[in-house]
């Protein structure tokens, strides 16, 4: 599975929690991402309640890297198109006709940071949860067959698709193709590398639909799992206590509760 | 050109130790089979001779050049290198494209490259294919594509991974035939393979690996009766190879012909 999916095993209590809590979590985070007010109130979330929930899965640094790299080419635009771009009121300096101000470069840290705790709650989930896990907890609580399967190809791609491009470069290379070369010849490598990828992904599909109907994907009944998922009562109302969390943080965001 | 390994080790970003401390030295015009199980370290040690990976320890030469101080575009040039999965390269809407794509990338003249293209084509079967689509062909002439691709980069080298897998008998034939071709023209073959027929038949020395590490080097009759290291590297001996075992014909046979002859002549001799 792990060469699969981002999934790192680990024997903790985050990784033994049922598949639907760890959801839940990360759906309150991304709500928290939208609702909180701003950056001092995300990046706390961020270090008080998500780091250590990482670092009991023994997850901190797997996360911590993976949220960085994703998150930095996001922050430095929005920094900069923000600190620009935005009216503000206190200047910071000048490049030719365009001012960075104070508030412009707050305002684009402060979605870099509703996308780091967003990023976060996500990886959270995928680095502590096995994806057929996940969707056999979704399937259990009536979501369709085949929209599972959906997600759990959604889930799995990425990883999949990283090592194939790998082999494709590798492949590529081993034919003479020179990769250290400037922007506009770089462009031109775009397809002996993508092609390679979308055609025989195209070719895959065909043959993964085959083997899924053969197996007796789309019979109609009820499918048992040899995986089982463990739950609690506890588990039950930790998820309740979540999701009111939730609810209350969606209503001090309508109801204007906290400045802008 | 020769390719000399020495005290090469490396380690996968995950930690795996995939190559402990191995060392080989293939002279030119060889044709030598790595064999063992998936994950003994054949795939690994191969990718080593074209930079495609870097020893960990350890120093990697192909001819006079220092592997370490060569990008796999320039390694090219002297290894060319054929990848399992043929759908992990092909991407041209022709035939004749996708196997011009390598010599382009060597910067050769259209008459050179137009040349190398047909042989290539006219070694595998392919050249009345050259106009089709490569995804409009079957698994095994894709395969073949692939193997063309190879050829047209007419480097000293070759490293063949799996060139079998997927084959029908008929291209598998066609396989060692191009194989005999070029060893005949003094070309070094690496062969990676769990195809232990095929490799008997065109191989003339077998290099058995497991766990990173080299369990045995020799003539290809010599280490494929060697029964203890074979199960050691979890393969199975060539079928003729285990007959010759089991009606103890001496030296044991790996080639039809030559088993026919030294049965039939023990028949004839007076008991």
């Amino acid at each position: 599975m792990q060469a699969q999916s981002i999934y790192i095993d680990h024997p903790s209590a985050l990784h033994q929690l049922n598949p639907l809590t760890k959801l839940t979590f990360t759906l309150v985070f991304l709500v928290a991402a939208f609702a909180l007010p701003n950056a001092v109130a995300l990046i706390a979330t961020f270090v008080l309640i998500l780091v250590p929930l990482a670092a009991s899965g023994g997850l901190l640094l797997p996360l911590l890297r993976s949220a960085f790299w994703l998150v930095l080419p996001f922050a430095i635009s929005l920094a900069l198109i923000q600190g620009f771009f935005s009216p503000g009121q206190t200047a910071l300096f000048s490049l030719g006709p365009f001012t960075m101000t104070l508030e412009g470069l707050g305002s684009g840290l402060t979605f870099a940071a509703r996308l780091l705790l967003a990023l976060g709650g996500t990886l959270l989930l995928m680095l502590s949860t096995r994806p057929d896990k996940l969707m056999l907890a979704l399937r259990q609580r009536g979501l369709p067959e085949s929209l599972s399967y959906i997600v759990l190809t959604a889930l799995q791609i990425f990883p999949r698709f990283q090592e194939r491009a790998r082999t494709i470069l590798d492949a590529q290379k081993s034919r003479g193709l020179e990769t250290e070369v400037g922007l506009l010849r770089r462009l031109a490598l775009l397809v002996p590398l993508i092609a390679p990828l979308v055609l025989g992904s195209i070719v895959e599909v065909e043959e993964r639909a085959m083997a899924l109907e053969a197996r007796a994907f789309s019979y109609k009944t009820i499918k048992t799992s040899w995986i089982s998922l463990e739950d609690s009562r506890a588990q039950s109302i930790l998820r309740a206590a979540i999701l009111f969390f939730g609810v209350v943080l969606v209503y001090l965001r309508l109801t204007g509760f906290w400045p802008q | 050109m020769n390719i000399d390994i020495r005290s090469v080790s490396f380690r996968y970003p995950s930690g795996q130790l995939a190559l402990d401390n191995v060392s080989l030295s293939i002279s030119k015009g060889e044709t030598l089979a790595l064999i063992g199980e998936n994950g003994a370290g054949k795939t690994t040690l191969v990718k080593q001779m074209n930079a495609l990976l870097r020893p960990t320890n350890g120093r990697v030469d192909v001819g006079e050049w220092d592997v370490a101080e060569h990008s796999t575009a320039q390694m090219a040039r002297r290894v060319s290198f054929l990848f399992q999965n043929p759908d992990d390269q092909l991407f041209a809407r022709r035939v004749w494209d996708e196997v011009a794509f390598g010599p382009r990338n060597l910067s050769l003249s259209e008459p050179e490259i137009e040349q190398r293209v047909n042989r290539a084509l006219d070694r595998v079967g392919l050249l009345d294919k050259a106009e089709s689509h490569p995804y409009d062909l079957q698994y095994t002439d894709r395969k073949l594509i692939a193997l063309a691709a190879t050829l047209a980069m007419e480097a000293p080298i070759l490293v063949l991974d799996e060139p079998t897998i997927g084959q029908d008998a008929r291209q598998r034939e066609r396989v060692a035939s191009i194989l005999q071709e070029l060893a005949a023209q003094h070309r070094t073959i690496l062969l990676v393979s769990h195809d232990l027929d095929f490799c008997a038949r065109t191989a003339e020395r077998v290099v058995v690996m497991a766990e990173g590490r080299i369990l045995a080097d020799g003539p290809t009759e010599q280490v494929l009766a060697e029964n203890e290291i074979l199960d050691q590297a979890a393969v199975i001996a060539p079928q003729l190879m285990r007959l010759s075992q089991a009606l103890k014909l001496s030296p044991p046979k790996l080639r039809v012909d030559d088993f026919v002859d030294a049965y039939a002549s023990r028949k004839a001799r007076p008991t």
